[in-house]
């Protein structure tokens, strides 16, 4: 929530009816949140500076055009609607877009929290039966040898199993920027970024290092910030005491 | 099912679930066609069965276990293996959320095998006293790396009751009390351990051992910035939260390595700069992480540090930098300073320092013309002979521009443990009683005998070296150690060895065999920070609760308890029901935690002072006086002087000793973390690469470091943020302990070794050994 500048009056609109008040500067979404409300999201998190690249949030505001809550400022007088059929065939074919080349195995990855996508999946009722599992944990150099999803994978979406504590499905990133800001904005390590064009864009560490031989300090606010099971937790799958810095432990999947 | 999850648990088969997946781990090759065909008939059943072991997590709302912080953290919990499977922050004005590697995924040391369970009794046949593993007499060791070897230690241990152990060692205590009296015992308690326990383990010492002489880390980490903290505004707290930052207009930043060593504050740091708000200025001997972010970044000489701040001093004066009312109004002795400073022109600070004058001026104009300044310092400001004089100049620099006592300013030395503040407010130092109440007072020493009911001694007793000292010299026959791992951390190892075999009786309590407790008479085993409950105090003065996430493993008792146990055998009943009774009793002793209560310390937990417990506490402490005999500030001058033990011919380095990021201390904890010690396996010695190139090494070969008190050998590690001429190790390894090297010379006022220099030669290892340490 931005801070309220002393002096300015406050702004008052509704959401879905319902009143609210916030202070200049304070986004749609935010308003939503101080009447308790929930607006699906993907690329925020009330900690980060939001960009709005999921869309996720879209409400209606009376404009032709769709908003999206998380960046558009409140304004005094605007009537929100947060829920239509209009809003609930583009969620529903976003969230659907975003599933059509993610692995399904990523989803059952260990992470701080849970797969944000595919729970929103759910959620919306989104359609996603048409894909398969891929069942390749990827090989040792980190290739992913079998296409998901009937859609091409390759271009560098890999696996990257080089850091200890944290496993890397470029595969089933979004490009929701939220690791990015976690590590530059939160913990200003500054390792992240992204590299890459098109459908070639990746997040990168560093000048593209794998991210074990990056200067990545293990901190975690990578994991703990991603919405999806592109980036998840090593450390869970091997227990203490055994296997310590051997690297990847040889789990079979039966 | 449970037979064929039974049989593949015993062969060392490791089965999880993954979503519709079954994985299988068979590390030791003992799978057999036969059970693997009884996995594929039971594939469905054995999905299910695992599900319902597995699936739901309890989560317990605590905070990290390692540095000064204190992180707020939610564990979760799989409670029928009785294992954390991982760790998120939680939202507190302390970290809002984030952790460090050590805090996120460093908790699993607590689940080690090597957890002791039972009390140890050294057998007859395994005195006269002494190291018991090769590495700990000081011998070449056979294989690299690893912690104290189990099978090397226990045999000269027998397994007991915890009836015959605690008899045993209270037995022993009284004799030697009796016998030699009071001043023959000691006691280190911990800053890892809980304000109730630490509260508790003073009590005993002073009550029930009848001495003053108890310590604890501390006196190793702060114990020269507490003493001219005391000196000169009367309190040895920080007066603001390192949080506060973001309304300083220049963060300087003092003989820390804060991005490694207080990982998650420096996010805050780094996070101010970079808002365009806070101009930072780091000084330090090293180019580490946070200079990259600097807008001036001062590589000074090892150890020159009051050469530089007396010239910043001087700057300001010359150039009317000064904040003249509050120098009149809030302090005194700025004359006797300003005649000091006079003689430290930026010309000469420049050649002690290695620096530009320039760059000298800039800074100190730059820290001069800031309305709101807050100065963050770390171990290279406190551990030198001369620490005390350090912090004196940093203060002197906050005095002097007025920048204590209002929002955005401030001195914050950054405090190492989780629990060193509160070890500290509970007593664990010799010459205090809770909250530093003077010991040599008798209206204060009146107040504790009324309620420990006991006479006390009225002499303060000795600091962590000075009692190590005493082992040596035989005037201290007898110690009780919880927590602590001096064979590492002290300085002078081979000192300290001697010291340690020469002690009539020794208890530890720990909750893995240290290379200290090779040298004990009995060993306790204890619950591990996850396995109680108990409060413990960070950095910012920030009371909070510690909660139980994990039962104990067999036979380990909590700590407070043993304590009790101890003092009621010695004839001193100590009873307690709870954690939160001691902290009652603690709290009404120490008026700066008046008020607060386990209930009232809630999820986030409370700053002390706390004078309404239904608001956070006092974030920014002397706006109006400072607890002083006058209430003003004292400029205490200081003149430079070298350290101890400079280069020469023979020994031409300078080591520096630290930690490293991913590891804690002696390692006893993080070198049991799997993924800690899988990032950082063993020591290096970080050296400049011009250095590396005329000794003829590549980076990674193996070196041999040697001081004029012992030697050690390890991989040279190349290091751009090095000086030329300058070496560091840190303090975490066994097989190349940085403390075989230290000097054991103190601060005359803190009492704190000089870790941070000594003259040390380096050459290439001549033999193909191993990492090893080399007795004298």
């Amino acid at each position: 929530m931005t801070k309220r500048r002393s002096g300015e009056p406050m702004i008052s609109l509704t959401i879905d009816g319902r009143a609210v008040e916030v202070p200049p500067g304070a986004t749609i979404w935010d308003a939503a949140r101080l009447l308790g409300m929930d607006l699906p999201v993907l690329c925020h998190d009330p900690r980060l500076e939001p960009v709005g690249v999921c869309r996720l949030c879209l409400v209606e505001v009376g404009e032709p055009k769709l908003t999206a809550a998380c960046v558009r400022a409140a304004e005094d007088g605007m009537e929100v609607r947060t829920s239509s059929g209009r809003l609930e065939v583009c969620r529903r074919g976003l969230v659907e877009l975003l599933l059509s080349d993610y692995p399904v195995d990523a989803s059952d990855r260990p992470k701080t929290g849970s797969d944000a996508l595919v729970a929103l999946a759910a959620e919306l009722g989104a359609d996603w039966s048409a894909r398969r599992r891929s069942g390749d944990p990827g090989d040792a150099t980190g290739s992913r040898t079998e296409p998901a999803g009937g859609i091409p994978a390759g271009d560098g979406r890999a696996l990257d199993h080089t850091s200890k504590v944290i496993l890397v499905d470029h595969q089933a990133c979004i490009l929701c920027d939220r690791c990015i800001r976690g590590c530059d904005d939160l913990q200003v390590n500054e390792v992240m970024g992204r590299t890459g064009k098109g459908y070639r864009t990746r997040i990168a560490f560093d000048l593209d290092m794998p991210m074990g031989e990056s200067t990545c300090v293990s901190c975690g606010e990578c994991e703990k910030v991603c919405p999806t099971g592109a980036l998840s937790l090593r450390a869970w799958e091997e227990p203490p005491g055994e296997a310590a810095g051997s690297g990847d432990v040889g789990w079979e999947v039966l | 099912m449970t037979t064929l999850l039974g049989e593949l648990k015993k062969r060392g088969v490791k089965v999880r679930r993954r979503g519709e997946r079954l994985l299988l781990s068979d590390l030791h090759g003992a799978m057999t066609p036969e059970l693997r065909a009884a996995i594929g008939a039971h594939r469905e059943e054995l999905l299910a069965t695992l599900d319902a072991a597995g699936s739901t997590l309890e989560s317990v709302d605590s905070v990290c276990p390692y540095c000064g912080v204190g992180c707020a953290i939610r564990y979760f919990v799989d409670e029928p293996e009785n294992r954390i499977r991982y760790a998120d922050g939680r939202e507190s004005p302390v970290n809002h959320e984030r952790l460090c590697v050590k805090g996120r995924f460093g908790f699993d040391y607590t689940s080690h095998p090597e957890r002791l369970s039972t009390p140890l009794i050294r057998k007859s046949s395994s005195y006269p006293k002494g190291p018991l593993s090769t590495e700990v007499r000081g011998e070449r060791r056979r294989r690299p790396g690893g912690l104290v070897d189990y099978e090397e230690v226990l045999p000269h241990f027998r397994e007991a009751t915890w009836e015959e152990a605690l008899d045993l060692s209270a037995a022993r205590l009284v004799e030697i009390r009796d016998r030699d009296g009071s001043g023959a015992l000691a006691g280190f308690g911990s800053a890892k351990c809980s304000n109730e326990e630490a509260y508790l383990f003073q009590k005993l010492v002073r009550a029930a051992f009848g001495t003053n002489n108890i310590d604890h880390c501390t006196r190793l980490c702060h114990a020269s910035s507490v003493a001219a903290l005391l000196e000169t505004i009367g309190s040895g707290a920080v007066t603001n939260v390192f949080g506060d930052v973001r309304n300083a207009d220049v963060a300087l930043v003092a003989g820390s390595n804060t991005t490694e060593n207080h990982p998650v504050a420096a996010t805050f740091i780094k996070q101010a700069r970079k808002s365009g708000r806070t101009k930072l200025i780091v000084v330090e001997p090293r180019r580490i992480e946070m200079a990259d972010h600097a807008d001036y970044f001062l590589q000074i000489n090892p150890g020159t540090d009051v050469a530089l701040y007396n010239s910043w001093m001087h700057v300001l004066i010359e150039e009317g930098l000064i904040d003249e009312a509050y120098i009149s109004e809030r302090t005194e002795g700025f004359d006797e300073l300003a005649a000091v400073v006079q003689g430290y022109p930026p010309d000469v600070a420049a050649g002690i320092c290695g620096l530009e004058p320039d760059l000298i001026r800039e800074a100190a104009r730059t820290f001069g013309e800031a309305s709101r300044a807050m100065i963050f310092w770390g171990m290279g400001i406190s551990q030198h002979t001369h620490g005390t004089d350090n912090a004196r100049c940093l203060i002197s620099l906050a005095l002097m521009t007025g920048n204590i006592g209002r929002e955005g300013t401030g001195l914050h030395p950054l405090r190492g443990q989780n629990n060193v503040q509160g070890a500290s407010d509970a007593g664990l130092i010799p010459m205090v009683y809770p909250d530093y109440q003077s010991v040599a007072d008798p209206s204060v020493r009146e107040k504790f005998e009324r309620a420990w009911g006991v006479e006390l001694d009225p002499n303060p007793g000795l600091t962590v070296v000075e009692i190590v000292g005493g082992a040596l010299d035989g005037v201290i026959k007898g110690m009780y150690m919880m927590g602590e791992n001096p064979f590492l951390s002290d300085p002078n190892v081979n000192k300290v060895r001697k010291a340690l075999s020469n002690l009539e009786f020794l208890v530890v309590q720990d909750i893995f065999l240290t290379e200290t407790a090779e040298f004990a008479d009995v060993i306790l085993p204890a619950t591990s920070f996850f396995e109680k409950n108990g409060t413990y105090t960070n950095s910012d003065r920030r009371v909070q609760v510690g909660r139980k996430v994990l039962q104990p493993p067999g036979g380990a008792r909590l700590d407070w308890e043993i304590t009790c146990e101890i003092g009621t055998r010695m004839g001193y009943p100590m009873a307690y029901d709870s954690p939160e009774q001691v902290f009652s009793e603690f709290t009404a002793l120490a008026p700066s935690y008046a008020g607060l209560t386990h209930d009232n310390l809630g999820l986030t937990g409370k700053l002390w002072p706390c004078p309404d417990p239904s608001e956070d506490g006092i974030q920014v402490l002397f706006g109006d006086r400072f607890p002083t005999p006058t209430g003003r500030g004292k400029f205490v001058p200081a003149e430079f002087a070298s350290a101890k033990e400079l280069p020469d011919e023979e020994y031409p380095f300078v080591l520096n000793t630290g930690r490293k990021l991913e590891h804690w201390h002696t390692g006893t904890m993080t070198r049991r973390s799997r993924a800690l010690h899988a990032i950082r396996p063993g020591p290096t010695v970080d050296m400049h690469p011009a250095d590396l190139e005329a000794l003829g090494v590549e980076d990674g070969e193996l070196v041999e470091v040697a001081s004029r008190r012992g030697s050690i050998v390890l991989p040279a590690a190349r290091s751009d943020g090095m000086l030329r001429g300058a070496v560091f190790i840190p303090f975490h390894f066994r097989e190349a302990a940085a403390n075989l090297l230290t000097i054991d010379a103190l601060d005359p006022a803190g009492k704190i070794p000089e870790y941070k220099f000594c003259a040390v030669r380096v050459s290439p290892a001549s033999s193909s050994g191993a990492v090893s340490g080399e007795g004298v």
